[in-house]
């Protein structure tokens, strides 16, 4: 049953993508059995490699494909059944998606007000001036002008555009945005652009946000609580505070140690952790589960991972 | 501000590279796009200069122009690039192979698509031995397998006969920097060699650069808009903004004294792990090339904007021997204008020592 | 050393009020600096830099055009038979004074004797004997005659010459042209019609209903062709309508193949995603997101269609399936001209020299059109 305290809820879900057939049948385990809730009003950030499966995980929620296994709720009501027209208007309505790449998700061929204006129509709205001044209003919010609404997305810069798919996500005025790597593809100083965006917007109109990035720095700035996945799985998932004082798992230790800071005192004695799964884990007894070492704070490990990491937290606090 | 001297001084030591007021410009039919609006730089034996900027500064059109690989639509305006007493920008494409590839080496940003998918990676590595070095196919072949185990693909002679489609995205870029690395170049440029990659394995091929860098006394020139990776690799900065550098200096100097308001707002606009307050955003987007605007090209997004840098550029302005930059704040009569508040702190919690994670 | 100014007073001695803060307030925006440019602008404005396709393009509108016009050029039309004046040579006026297509042709291995009687050959029709020789005893020579007053039609001018019936080829040419053209057309917008919808439905759905529909294609592709053509032209007897419908039988599966690649390219693109995720429905999602940006390959093929449907027509008319005589087509032309190859080669010639022309202008055409319409290249001097 879903739990009342998150507005989203991911419940064992498995995403696996088959090909071939007979002998040459190959399966990639995309999302491999995750679980984790959304609060309302949080960010929840998934941050990972490329292939570890975030994205494909928050596309199975929104359905642009159909899970393999497991259930989301969604507000108290399973959205990963079958599909009907109730159940996509219902999906539809409630979250909406922010894409990762400026350039590629915009429709060439369609002007800004149609792009942005999209969603009202397929509600139904059929008024042209109301949805042009709906349009114009929402350009005004991201940071753009009327006289924007009526070229072509090839005329705007990386940024613009992404404020742009951004206008087109909030316009439906959805209860929860699914963000795909909203900022990555975009230049280092038009990234703050976009963050104080959505940070906007979401103090604005009340939006839960599911991010999901690869830059831990970003994610940490802007999430309330962050899951770590690792190849399909989710290995961590804590407060951002948490996750970044008292790493747990050895990948997110890793990860942690991995990233560049932009700081040539630190850099040049940082000290880098690998993560090997065969070193750093003995599964051959025990299997690993996800579990609650400190409050809010989950790890997928062994038993008797789970007593040194006890212990860990207990020396660092 | 001017220092002539300065100019001496690098000739006697070990200056490798020289590049003097270089312009490039680019055919469209909107019109000229001045990618590169006069740059002047200099690379050092052994030490590594990092060229930051975003897309559209114009830092890719410059090494492309060291490496002589412009596109056709590509004028050269003005300016040379000096290295072993010849100047790049006169050389004709036949001299070029003389250079390319076997005294300076290139890494660049997409590993896949600068390997050949259908041949064997050990035979790309040969083959640029064979081409730069003049080796029979026998000495190649050992030769390749050693520059592998350099760049840390273990199991080199497994992996000598597998295609690209069979490696990883870190191990693809490990294939490209040997093969950089075959003709054994005194210079490397690397052309946002990590951006492609995951973090994890970024930092596996940064000390990878690194070591070899040390380890063959390499001269490098690193392309990246990612002030970390800067923080990283980098002995020398050079910032680049529209087309122009406009601030350069050390890697301290940069990050813990930045005088360019632009380099302020690089530095500041980008979450880090200790980030809680809101971002200081650069307003607006870079300015269009084609009209690139009148002055410093930077005020239109500038806060402390003068009215000067509306109408005349400005000159470097000395801030140490090592340390310029183009801004009218630092003139004399300009009224002092205050780091902003958030970079204030976060240049003294690096300096602190930024308990960071290891 | 860096800057380009030196450091001089001029700079130090700027005035005092050069260095006052701006008060800037812009966190919105400003207005683009370029002025927009569609799409279709754009790949006309690359097209016009091609000159060998714009070359094409003027030829083809030329060709269309005296395709409509043409047949009013004389007094001819394309079904009058002039029994007397059967297998005329060309005779244009101005030209004739120049020694080309002047109506004149050389008989060879003529007895002398018959070219010297007036009763046989009228003096004024024999223009130049020459090659006198004597073979078995019998004097022949070589002789250009003026057809046109041996025949006694001195003001009669067939521009490109008659046919086995005596009538006037330049009309027939032109307006063969015309049905060809009309017959490539038709079948081309037909195949492009069906092929885009039947391609649209398998790539967007894909999975069974795509393996199913290219099963299908594939049967079809596999079933001999003129085959095919023959059963049509049994069934319905030979005219336009079984022509086009036998262009249209497996013409479509390339168009087909084409737009399901393009589908399954576009489909999932991000902005595709981003619609779904937005509830639009599948009709809009075909039409609106996906169709017009796979329009570029869809007219390319199209324009490169057109010349391979007049080539098919052209050889179902060769071996006798064309249009219903005495209706003329490029094809029939040929057909015919090509039984007389030997003796009167311009029947064959202005046909051949017209269908190449054609074929290559359409084919230039749709290479500039292709290269033009490439979104890859879009803003490319």
């Amino acid at each position: 049953m879903p739990s009342s305290e998150y507005l989203l809820e991911v419940q064992g879900l498995r995403q696996y993508f088959a090909s071939g057939r007979g002998k040459n049948r190959l399966v990639v385990k995309a999302v491999d059995d995750i679980s984790f809730g959304v609060k309302p009003a949080e960010t929840f950030g998934l941050v990972g490699e490329s292939g570890c499966g975030k994205t494909t995980t928050g596309r199975t929620i929104i359905r642009l494909c159909d899970p393999t296994a497991g259930r989301v709720f969604f507000d108290g009501r399973e959205v990963s059944g079958r599909m009907t027209n109730d159940l996509r208007k219902y999906l539809t309505d409630n979250i909406a998606m922010i894409f990762q790449d400026p350039i590629e998700s915009l429709n060439p061929r369609m002007t800004i007000e149609e792009i942005v204006g999209e969603g009202l129509k397929v509600r139904g709205l059929k008024d042209k001036a109301e949805i042009r001044r709906r349009v114009v209003e929402m350009l005004v919010k991201v940071g753009l002008n009327e006289e924007h609404a009526t070229r072509y997305p090839h005329e705007f810069s990386g940024g613009q555009r992404q404020r742009i798919g951004i206008a087109r996500a909030v316009i439906v005025k959805p209860k929860m945005i699914i963000a795909d790597e909203p900022v990555s593809a975009l230049d280092v100083s038009i990234q703050a652009q976009v963050i104080n965006l959505l940070n906007d917007l979401k103090e604005e109109l009340g939006l839960t946000i599911l991010f999901i990035a690869h830059d831990l720095s970003v994610v940490k700035y802007f999430s309330n609580r962050i899951g770590v996945m690792y190849y399909g799985r989710l290995v961590e998932v804590a407060k951002g505070d948490d996750l970044y004082k008292n790493p747990l798992h050895p990948y997110t230790r890793a990860l942690l140690s991995a990233i560049p800071q932009p700081n040539p005192l630190t850099e040049r004695t940082r000290q880098r952790v690998d993560y090997v799964p065969d070193r750093d884990h003995d599964y051959s007894t025990e299997q690993p589960t996800m579990v609650e070492v400190e409050p809010e704070h989950f790890v997928l490990c062994s038993p008797s991972e789970l007593l040194e990491y006890r212990r860990r937290i207990a020396q660092n606090v | 501000m001017q220092d002539r001297r300065h100019v001496h001084e690098t000739r006697q030591d070990d200056t490798i590279l020289r590049v003097r007021d270089l312009k490039v410009s680019f055919r469209s039919y909107g019109g000229l796009v001045q990618a590169v609006r006069g740059i002047s730089f200099d690379l050092k034996r052994g030490e590594t200069v990092a060229v930051v900027g975003e897309s559209g500064s114009g830092k890719s059109v410059s090494i492309k122009t060291i490496m002589g690989i412009l596109p056709s639509n590509a004028i050269i305006e003005s300016g040379e690039i000096m290295y072993d007493g010849k100047d790049l920008t006169k050389v004709s494409e036949d001299d070029f192979h003389e250079i390319r590839g076997k005294r300076i080496g290139l890494i660049f940003q997409d590993p896949l698509s600068a390997l050949n998918p259908i041949m064997k990676i050990g035979k790309q590595i040969t083959e640029a031995l064979v081409l730069a070095q003049k080796m029979n196919p026998k000495e190649a072949r050992g030769q390749a397998l050693e520059l592998m185990n350099a760049v840390g693909i273990s199991d080199a002679e497994r992996r000598f006969d597998q295609y690209p489609f069979q490696f990883s995205g870190g191990m693809r870029q490990r294939i490209v920097i040997a093969i950089a690395l075959a003709g054994d170049p005194e210079i490397l440029i690397c052309d946002e060699p990590t951006t492609a990659l995951d973090v994890t394995v970024q930092a596996r091929i940064l000390e990878l650069i690194n070591s070899i860098k040390k380890s063959r006394n390499l001269s490098v020139i690193f392309i990246t808009h990612d002030l970390g990776v800067v923080a990283n690799m980098a002995d020398r900065v050079n910032v680049m903004y529209a087309g122009k550098i406009v601030e350069t200096g050390t890697s301290e100097e940069i990050f813990f004294d930045p005088a360019h308001p632009y380099t302020w707002a690089l530095l500041s606009s980008m979450p880090d792990l200790e980030t809680k307050e809101r971002l200081l955003a650069i307003p607006g987007t870079p300015p269009n090339m084609i009209f690139p605007p009148k002055g410093d090209a930077f005020a239109p997004r500038n806060k402390n904007a003068l009215k000067i840098d509306l109408e005349m550029e400005p000159p470097f302005f000395k801030l140490s021997e090592t340390h310029y930059a183009a801004t009218w704040l630092l003139h004399p009569k300009a009224p002092k204008v205050e780091l902003p508040e958030v970079l204030k702190a976060r240049i003294a919690r690096m300096k602190g020592g930024g308990e960071l994670h290891a | 050393m860096f800057g380009r100014y030196d450091m001089d007073e001029q700079i130090r001695n700027l005035p005092d009020s050069y260095f006052e803060l701006v008060d800037q307030d812009q966190l919105a925006d400003g207005a683009l600096p370029t002025t927009p440019i569609g799409f279709f602008k754009d790949a006309f404005l690359r097209f016009k830099k091609n000159k060998v396709s714009m070359f094409s393009f003027w030829m083809i509108v030329f060709i269309i055009i005296l395709s409509v016009i043409a047949p009013f050029f004389n007094r001819y039309s394309y079904v009058q038979q002039h029994t007397q004046l059967r297998d005329m040579p060309p005779r244009i006026p101005v030209l004739e004074k120049l020694g080309i297509a002047d109506g004149t042709r050389v008989l060879t291995n003529r007895r002398k004797a018959n070219i010297e009687n007036p009763d046989l050959f009228p003096p004024a029709s024999v223009l130049e004997v020459f090659n006198h020789r004597v073979v078995n005893g019998v004097e022949v020579v070589d002789a250009v005659i003026d057809m046109y007053s041996y025949r006694n039609a001195k003001d009669v001018y067939f521009w490109f010459g008659s046919d086995y019936l005596g009538r006037d080829l330049f009309t027939r040419l032109f307006w063969g042209t015309r049905m060809s053209l009309l017959i490539a057309f038709f079948a081309v917008i037909t195949n492009i019609i069906i092929g885009t919808v039947y391609g649209a439905i398998s790539g967007y759905y894909g999975g069974t209903t795509d393996m199913l529909m290219m099963r299908i294609t594939e049967i079809l592709a596999g079933i001999p062709y003129l085959v095919v053509v023959m059963l049509f032209i049994l069934l319905f007897g030979t005219g336009m309508f079984s022509i086009i419908f036998a262009l249209t039988v497996t013409g479509w599966i390339g168009t087909a193949r084409l737009v399901r690649a393009q589908f399954y390219r576009f489909k999932g693109r991000e902005y595709v995603l981003a619609a779904r995720t937005l509830g639009v429905p599948d009709r809009t999602l075909i039409f609106r997101h996906i169709l017009p940006n796979s329009v570029g390959p869809i007219i390319t093929r199209a324009m490169i269609a057109i010349p391979g449907a007049i080539f098919s027509e052209s050889f179902l008319a060769f071996i006798g399936l064309g249009l219903q005589a005495p209706r003329p087509s490029i094809g029939i032309l040929l057909s015919d001209g090509q039984k007389v190859l030997l003796q009167y080669p311009y029947q064959t010639l202005f046909p051949a020299v017209l269908i190449s022309v054609l074929m290559i202008s359409f084919n230039l055409f749709a290479n500039g059109l292709r290269d033009s319409l490439d979104p890859t290249k879009r803003g490319e001097e």
